[in-house]
This record gives structure tokens, C-alpha cells and sequence, in this order.
């Protein structure tokens, strides 16, 4: 048996015997898509809550036509009786319209009605539900006005100056998986949560639990320890990213996004294609996380070490959900980010350019690789065996 | 056999090895001998390729341990100064993984594993998670994992330190069991009693240094005293005046 397999093949043992260890790596693939799917539920739940709406009206009986118009609008109103302000401050209601008596008399006489929309702006909660009120109400003044112009012979585009129009490029994939940023950022949190412990207990633990002396003394070069331990680890990392793609797909499958027109299907290539993507990054996440565990003197010193290093992976991902830039072949080539994005246009069902995952996984692996030699010229230093 | 020339080594400002050479030789013990903090160690620790000596010579079985650390080290068992052992694997598992990384024949693996249970009597633990031993069945495990693909030169750092009069008296069994296989054994120990009752050459250090060699009766001689152990103690102070 070479001496890479029999180092791995120990610590693949020993790890898997920790049952600590293995329920630290293996809750965050777990809960993620947990966390994915009731984020995403309440997404929709508040997209729809401001779709089909029910508003409370005081005087809806002054202003009939404007009733049945908003009726056609799919929105249910709710005839209220009381202080608006004193329900709307103590949020029972998220807002209240109040039609005036003389509505009737003042729309007849061609003079403006006001309409009062109580709400409360500090409420951000409502502002969808307000804002459509305000939507709502432009649109039947439009409507109305365009009507008593041209009963005077004028057109209504006399009104309208400019009109705008947007057009969204987007595809709706696309948009979906804007709104499914955190699932590429679990997945690559995923690689450094899921091989951390046995990359920290096959370095700092060794030396903590001072079996690196015996281990040493064996004829074997120290290059082929550490590839044996960093094999172990990675296998764990790739374990994890794995489960966690999986089962945040899984998850998305179960939420309803046809009901806020979001398309979302994600087919077998799809999941091969975002598996072959995100591997390397086990291999970079587990050498960096053995490079600081043989760096530290104690197994809580390399924890604290690798819990900053996990801030790292969502360095990119929160950059772009904060700051969208349009992508560049060469930023496939930065670890992490390339995978991000990777992750990112699969889910948008965009066409990917393979070029896209030549350089992310090449760029992952020789990094990998040059922190890995690292580690291997540290083991060998004679201060490995103080601390 | 080993062979030690002249060896040097420093930390920093501190010389802990000074000029010392010996040779420990097939079916033979040797004992290093010394207080604490003597160089006893870091001269073992250079023997067994974890350290690497300033200058002086270094060999196992003719070959040199600085410039063939690995080939040097397939010729040596070592129980070094740390008795670490991995709590989550068993003592039989712990056997197999020095065997393999050894690259000690596979079909024979399970065989020698079952000799050195035997050997060392340790039948009821084997194939129990080490976590948990006691001091005497963690030293049991160090020693079989040592002695797994039967070198031909055998190094214990202090192998009877800390352990109760049966363990002692088990690793002593051992030490003469080796001795009689033609094995050369070199041990390090502070315990005068013990190396007197074993060695059959004895090198005693002192800061760094050598203060006497010889065979038993030659060191007694030496320090012209009839009890081995005032005759260390007069070597030890004589070395430091």
C-alpha cells in the first residue's frame, strides 16, 4: 500500500469515529436548505401578500365606481369602522384608505378629491402593500382623466410628456437565481464547515495530542503524510459541498416560485455541472485549513484561526449581492469567486463557457497544491515536535 | 548497530549535545545515561531523524540518518519521548498503521499483530479503543507499534517512566527478548538501578556531554566506587565542576 493511501485511510477512520466532529461537518449541509427553503417561503409569502391584497376603506359607499374599479383589480376590500390612525399605529392594520363624504359631489363638479392613505412609515413590512395603493390610485386617475379629455375632443397625450417603460433583460431563471445568491454561498461555506475538523485534528490535534513525534519517526517522506491528510479532509469537504448542493436544490424544489413568476428547474446536467464546478474548491478549502492547523500550537488556536478563515468564501458572494458587476473570463480564474459565479449562471440556466471551469479548477488546484507543499516544508521544520 | 561521532547540536544559545560519540552494537544494550535535561533526548532525537545534528556523524547500519533519513529509519523501531496515541483507533489498529507506513508485507501484517499482542499481553485490549488506557496498556501499544517490522535496532526514550513494577518488569522482558534476537538496543534513562540491571555498556552524559563510557564494571571502576549509583552521582558532579 503506498503511504499517501495509508494516511488517508487512517484518517478517514479516525474522523469518521468522531462523532463530534461529524455532526459539526454535517448540521450546516442539513440545515442550510432548511434555511433556504424558509427563506425563500417568506419571500413569496410577502410577494403575494402585496399581489392579492385586502385594504381596509372608511366610505368605500361614497365612491361606488371606484370600489367596483378597484374590485377589478383583484383587490379585496374591507369595509372598516373606527380611529384609522389609532389602528394603524398599533399595527393591527398596515394602512387604511379613507374616501371623503363628497367624493361623489366634488367628482362630479370635475374637482379634486383627496384620498387619505393612513400608514406607518416605519413599518417596512407594508411598504409593497402602500405602494401599490399609490400605483393603483395613479392608474384610475389616469384612466378617469384620459376619459374626460376625450369627451372634450382632446387627446390624452397632450398629458402624458414622457412615458416610461421597463424592460427587464433578466431572464427569469436569471432573476430567480439572483434571488438564490445564499445557495451558491452555502455551498462554498459548505466546503470549509464540512473538512474542518479533521484537517484541524489531523494537524493541531496531532501535535496537541503529541502522536506527530511517533508519527514522524516512520519512513516516509512528509510530503506523502500531508497528501494523505489532505485527501482525507477534502473527501469530507466534498461530502459536504455535495449534500449541501443537493439538498438546497431539493429545497427550492418544494417552494412554490411559479406564484411570484419565478421559473425554477435545475435538471441532472445542471447538478453535474454545478458538482464538477464546486469540487476543486473542497481541495483549496481543506490545504488552507491544514496550513493554519499546522501553523497553530493548540486545537482551540487553529479553531479560532479557521473561523476566520470561513469569512473568507463569502468575501465574493456578499460583494455581489451588494455590488453586481457583469463577468469577465479572467474572474473564473479567482478561487472561490470563480465558483460563484460558476454557481451562479448554471443556476440562471445561462450557457456557461467551459473555459469557465478549466480556470476556476485549475486555479483552485495549483493554489491547493502550493499551500499543500507549504504545509509539507512546515512538517518537516524541527519545531513541529515543540508546542 | 548504531554509531555516534562526535555528534554537536544547539537550540538557540543552549548547546545540548556536546561531542558525543558511542556505539550501541548488535545484541547489546546500551544504556544513555543521565539526569534530566542531560541531551539524553535531542541525541535520540537525531538518532531517529527528527532532528538534525550541527555536525558529527550519525549512522544506522552504515547509513547515514542525515543524509538517508529514510533509509536509516526503516532499520530503527523507536518508543520516543511522546506516548500520543490516536484515542479514537484500537490498539490492533494502532499496530497496523506503523506496520503499513513501514510497508511491512500485508499477508504477514495480521500474524506479526497477533505475536506482539502476545508478546506484550495484551490479548483483552487489542481490539478496544485506546481512549481510556492506562498508563501501562498506552505504553504496550507504543512499544507494538514500535516493534511492528522487526528492526533491527531498537531506541526507547525512558521506556519504564511512569509505569508500575509489572509494566517495568514487562518492558525489561522485552529488552532482554530483543537482546537475545541480536537486536542492538540503546535506551535512554535517569534511573541508575535500572540501567545497571540490564546494560551491558553504559554511556553517561552530563550536560551535554559525555562524563564516562564503558561496560558496567568498567564505569565502576571509573568512579572507583562499588555502588553504580554513588558512582554516577560523583561522575554527574564531577562533570559539572
Amino acid at each position: 500500500m503506498h503511504p499517501v493511501t495509508v494516511v488517508l485511510g487512517k484518517e478517514v477512520r479516525d474522523a469518521a469515529r468522531d462523532k463530534r466532529a461529524l455532526l459539526t461537518a454535517f448540521l450546516f449541509p442539513v440545515l442550510s436548505p432548511l434555511l433556504v427553503y424558509f427563506m425563500m417561503t417568506a419571500i413569496i409569502e410577502l410577494q403575494t401578500d402585496a399581489d392579492k391584497m385586502t385594504i381596509p376603506i372608511i366610505g368605500g359607499e361614497h365612491a361606488p365606481a371606484l370600489v367596483q374599479w378597484l374590485q377589478e383589480q383583484d383587490v379585496h376590500l374591507e369595509k372598516f369602522d373606527g380611529d384609522a390612525k389609532q389602528v394603524v399605529r398599533d399595527k393591527d392594520k398596515e394602512l387604511v384608505v379613507i374616501i371623503p363624504d363628497d367624493f361623489q359631489q366634488k367628482f362630479g363638479e370635475l374637482k379634486t378629491v383627496q384620498i387619505e392613505i393612513v400608514s406607518d412609515g416605519s413599518r417596512t413590512d407594508s411598504q409593497p402593500k402602500i405602494r401599490r395603493v399609490h400605483d393603483l390610485l395613479r392608474q384610475y386617475n389616469q384612466e378617469i382623466g384620459a376619459l374626460r379629455l376625450i369627451a372634450r375632443g382632446v387627446s390624452p397625450d397632450v398629458t402624458r410628456v414622457v412615458m416610461s417603460q421597463h424592460i427587464d433583460v433578466a431572464s427569469k431563471e436569471q432573476r430567480a437565481a439572483m434571488a438564490l445568491n445564499f445557495i451558491p454561498m452555502y455551498i462554498i461555506l459548505a466546503a470549509f464547515v464540512a473538512g474542518m475538523g479533521i484537517a484541524v485534528d489531523s494537524t493541531a490535534g496531532e501535535r496537541e495530542r503529541k502522536t506527530i513525534e511517533p508519527l514522524l519517526i516512520n519512513p516516509v517522506e512528509r510530503y506523502q503524510i500531508v497528501t494523505g491528510k489532505w485527501l482525507a479532509a477534502t473527501i469530507f469537504s466534498a461530502i459536504g459541498m455535495a449534500l449541501t448542493l443537493v439538498l438546497c436544490i431539493a429545497a427550492m424544489g418544494q417552494v412554490s416560485l411559479a406564484q411570484i413568476g419565478l421559473q425554477f428547474h435545475i435538471g441532472n446536467g445542471q447538478m453535474l455541472s454545478m458538482l464538477l464546478a464546486t469540487l476543486p474548491l473542497a481541495f483549496l478549502a481543506t490545504s488552507m485549513q491544514l496550513l493554519l492547523g499546522i501553523f497553530a500550537k493548540s486545537f482551540k488556536d487553529a479553531q479560532s484561526y479557521i473561523g476566520l478563515l470561513v469569512l473568507l468564501p463569502m468575501v465574493p458572494s456578499m460583494y455581489m449581492m451588494f455590488s453586481p458587476f457583469a463577468t469577465q473570463e479572467w474572474m473564473f480564474a479567482i478561487p472561490m469567486l470563480g465558483q460563484h459565479l460558476l454557481l451562479v449562471d448554471v443556476l440562471g440556466a445561462k450557457e456557461v463557457p467551459l473555459i469557465g471551469y478549466f480556470y476556476s479548477a485549475i486555479s483552485c488546484l495549483v493554489l491547493s497544491m502550493a499551500l499543500v507543499l507549504i504545509t509539507a516544508r512546515l512538517f518537516q521544520r524541527e519545531s513541529i515536535l515543540s508546542g | 548497530m548504531i554509531e555516534v561521532k562526535s555528534l554537536y547540536k544547539s537550540f538557540a544559545d543552549i548547546k545540548a549535545v556536546k561531542d558525543v560519540s558511542f556505539t550501541a552494537d548488535n545484541g547489546q544494550v546500551t544504556g544513555l545515561l543521565g539526569p534530566n535535561g542531560a541531551g539524553k533526548s535531542t541525541t535520540l532525537r537525531i538518532l531517529y531523524g527528527l532532528l538534525t545534528q550541527d555536525s558529527g556523524g550519525a549512522l544506522v547500519d552504515g547509513i547515514d540518518i542525515k543524509s538517508d533519513r529514510i533509509g536509516a529509519q526503516r532499520k530503527i523501531g523507536v518508543l520516543p519521548d511522546s506516548h500520543g496515541l490516536y484515542i479514537r483507533l484500537t490498539a490492533r489498529e494502532h499496530i497496523h498503521y506503523f506496520g503499513r507506513l513501514h510497508k511491512f508485507d500485508e499477508d504477514k501484517l495480521e500474524f506479526q499483530t497477533n505475536e506482539l499482542i502476545k508478546l506484550l499481553g495484551m490479548e483483552a485490549i487489542a481490539d478496544r479503543r485506546v481512549e481510556g488506557f492506562s498508563q501501562g496498556e498506552r505504553m504496550k501499544v507504543c512499544l507494538a507499534r514500535s516493534l511492528v517490522h522487526n528492526p533491527p535496532n531498537v531506541l526507547l526514550d525512558e521506556p519504564t517512566n511512569g509505569l508500575d513494577v509489572m509494566t517495568t518488569r514487562n518492558v525489561r522482558e522485552i529488552i532482554e527478548e530483543l537482546k537475545n534476537k541480536n537486536i542492538a538496543v540503546l535506551f535512554s534513562s535517569h534511573l541508575m538501578h535500572e540501567v545497571s540491571r540490564l546494560c551491558d555498556h553504559i554511556v553517561i552524559v552530563s550536560e551535554g556531554s559525555i562524563v564516562a563510557s564503558g561496560a558496567t564494571d568498567e564505569i565502576r571502576n571509573t568512579a572507583d566506587e562499588e555502588n553504580l549509583e554513588e558512582a554516577f552521582v560523583k561522575l554527574v558532579e564531577g562533570g559539572i565542576d
